[in-house]
């Protein structure tokens, strides 16, 4: 049976399942995507044959993150209501949030983020889930939570920690400022800048190419494979 | 033998005996004083550096024969000091190291201690304790080698080489070489940029938030990351609520 989805979609193609945030052209991950999102990632646990992700969006960007005016409206708590069930409630709904997103960690099957335009906040936190990241020369990257008296929350924190080092890490949370592609990729937090049109393409091709004996070799060694500057590597 | 002072919320502490600022002894200032001075003025941030041109030399080497000779309870007095530098990597907010100089031994072993290391072009890093016979004793070894390679730390520690600035950032020992700028106040200015506007819970949950990723099991550190967050969220919540009703 065919899920139908609103804020998201996901097709699977020769064992690659794709999938793409679909509410362009901000692809924002409101409530009701998140809750599209757990649900499919509780299906992909279970899900047999899947060889490969790649996360991409439609439309120029891949995510601006979080809606922040509905986020702090559901974190607030109403005088008339429990204030400790809210709590509970709440603090539940951010736990599964994140835990979806470890999943992209654990899972034994490479997961690769495509990623064109904006992708900042809780986007960059699922970015840097995945085991590769490719970036079109328009990326732009960033968390700013910090600068809306917030901090990231879905375990960017430990990400970004683990592929930048401490110090610049302290310097990206603390200051909240967004960066573009290189800086991104010389603080080791993309792979690979690849043209902007050919992203997804790219990511797919390497999701064929590595697919068949991912685990066996380490990530890094993937990545050193690519022939930086072979142009038909595609 | 130190000097501390405030500026615009950040601390600094000035290690003062110069020229080479030899720490005189292993807890180079009381962690009881020091901590009372963080809290009690709510500091955003942290920076050490030495006195001079140089960082520190570290300990001076007839001072260490002399505390070993004179039979004094030499463990209690080192383990003070790892104390001291366990409560400099512990804190929840940014502590940054500003080298220039040298920055050798028990100087390093305190720059290692920071998050963050920032020195000029002519810095100097070295554990020379091998040459001498003896070995770091304030923890350097466990934390060059959570840095370094296992081949690089035993270069460094086995064979007492001096690397220069930019061997330092290659091997990451440290993350930024300054030029034409003294480290201390590109450091002081660096630490405001980050720290400004910033309320010290924030700075606090997202400390505490790094050292958890370090420490805890991933599914544990992200609980507690997701749970400050919750906690945040809903205090600026309320805040909006408050100032626009």
């Amino acid at each position: 049976m065919k899920q139908i989805r609103h804020t998201l979609a996901f097709n699977i193609t020769d064992g690659i399942g794709h999938l793409e945030l679909n509410q362009p052209p901000a692809n924002q991950m409101n409530a009701e995507f998140f809750s599209e999102f757990n649900k499919l990632v509780d299906e992909l646990r279970v899900m047999k044959g899947l060889k490969a992700i790649v996360i991409s969006s439609k439309g120029r960007h891949f995510s601006s993150g979080a809606n922040v005016e509905e986020l702090l409206e559901q974190a607030g708590t109403p005088g008339e209501r429990n204030h400790a069930e809210m709590k509970e409630n709440w603090n539940t709904i951010s736990e599964r949030n994140s835990r979806s997103f470890l999943f992209f960690e654990e899972t034994e099957i490479p997961v690769i983020a495509a990623i064109r335009g904006v992708c900042i906040g809780c986007a960059f936190e699922l970015a840097m889930f995945s085991h590769f990241r490719f970036c079109g020369e328009d990326a732009v990257f960033g968390l700013p939570e910090t600068t809306f008296n917030l901090m990231p929350g879905l375990g960017g924190i430990r990400k970004i920690a683990a592929l930048c080092g401490q110090a610049k890490a302290i310097e990206l949370l603390l200051k909240g400022n967004t960066f573009g592609a290189e800086e991104a990729q010389l603080n080791h937090l993309v792979d690979k800048i690849v043209p902007r049109r050919k992203v997804v393409e790219f990511s797919m091709a390497f999701a064929r190419k590595v697919m068949k004996n991912y685990k066996k070799q380490k990530a890094s060694l993937y990545l050193r494979q690519i022939p930086l500057d072979d142009p038909f590597y595609i | 033998m130190i000097d501390k002072k405030i500026k615009d919320d950040i601390g600094i502490i000035i290690l003062e005996n110069p020229p080479h600022n030899y720490l005189q002894k292993p807890e180079f200032i009381p962690v009881s004083e020091l901590r009372e001075w963080i809290e009690g003025t709510h500091l955003k941030a942290l920076v050490i550096s030495g006195s001079g041109r140089h960082f520190s030399g570290g300990a001076k080497l007839d001072s260490i024969f002399t505390m070993a000779e004179a039979g004094e309870p030499m463990e209690g007095q080192m383990e003070k000091g790892k104390e001291l530098l366990d409560y400099l990597q512990d804190l929840n907010i940014p502590v940054a190291a500003a080298i220039s100089g040298v920055c050798f031994g028990g100087g390093l072993e305190i720059a290692l201690a920071c998050h963050m290391r920032i020195c000029s072009e002519n810095a100097l890093f070295a554990f020379p304790e091998t040459n001498l016979g003896l070995m770091p004793g304030l923890g350097g070894t466990f934390r060059l080698g959570e840095r370094l390679s296992l081949k690089n730390s035993l270069k460094m520690i086995l064979g007492g080489d001096i690397i220069n600035a930019e061997e330092a950032l290659l091997l990451k020992v440290v993350d930024t070489i300054v030029k034409d700028e003294e480290p201390l106040s590109y450091t002081l200015h660096f630490l405001r940029k980050i720290t400004e506007g910033r309320p010290l819970k924030i700075i606090n949950y997202v400390m505490q938030a790094l050292k958890n990723s370090k420490r805890l099991p991933a599914e544990e550190s992200m609980r507690e990351e997701t749970r400050m967050f919750c906690d945040l969220a809903r205090i600026e919540s309320n805040r909006r609520k408050i100032a626009n009703p």
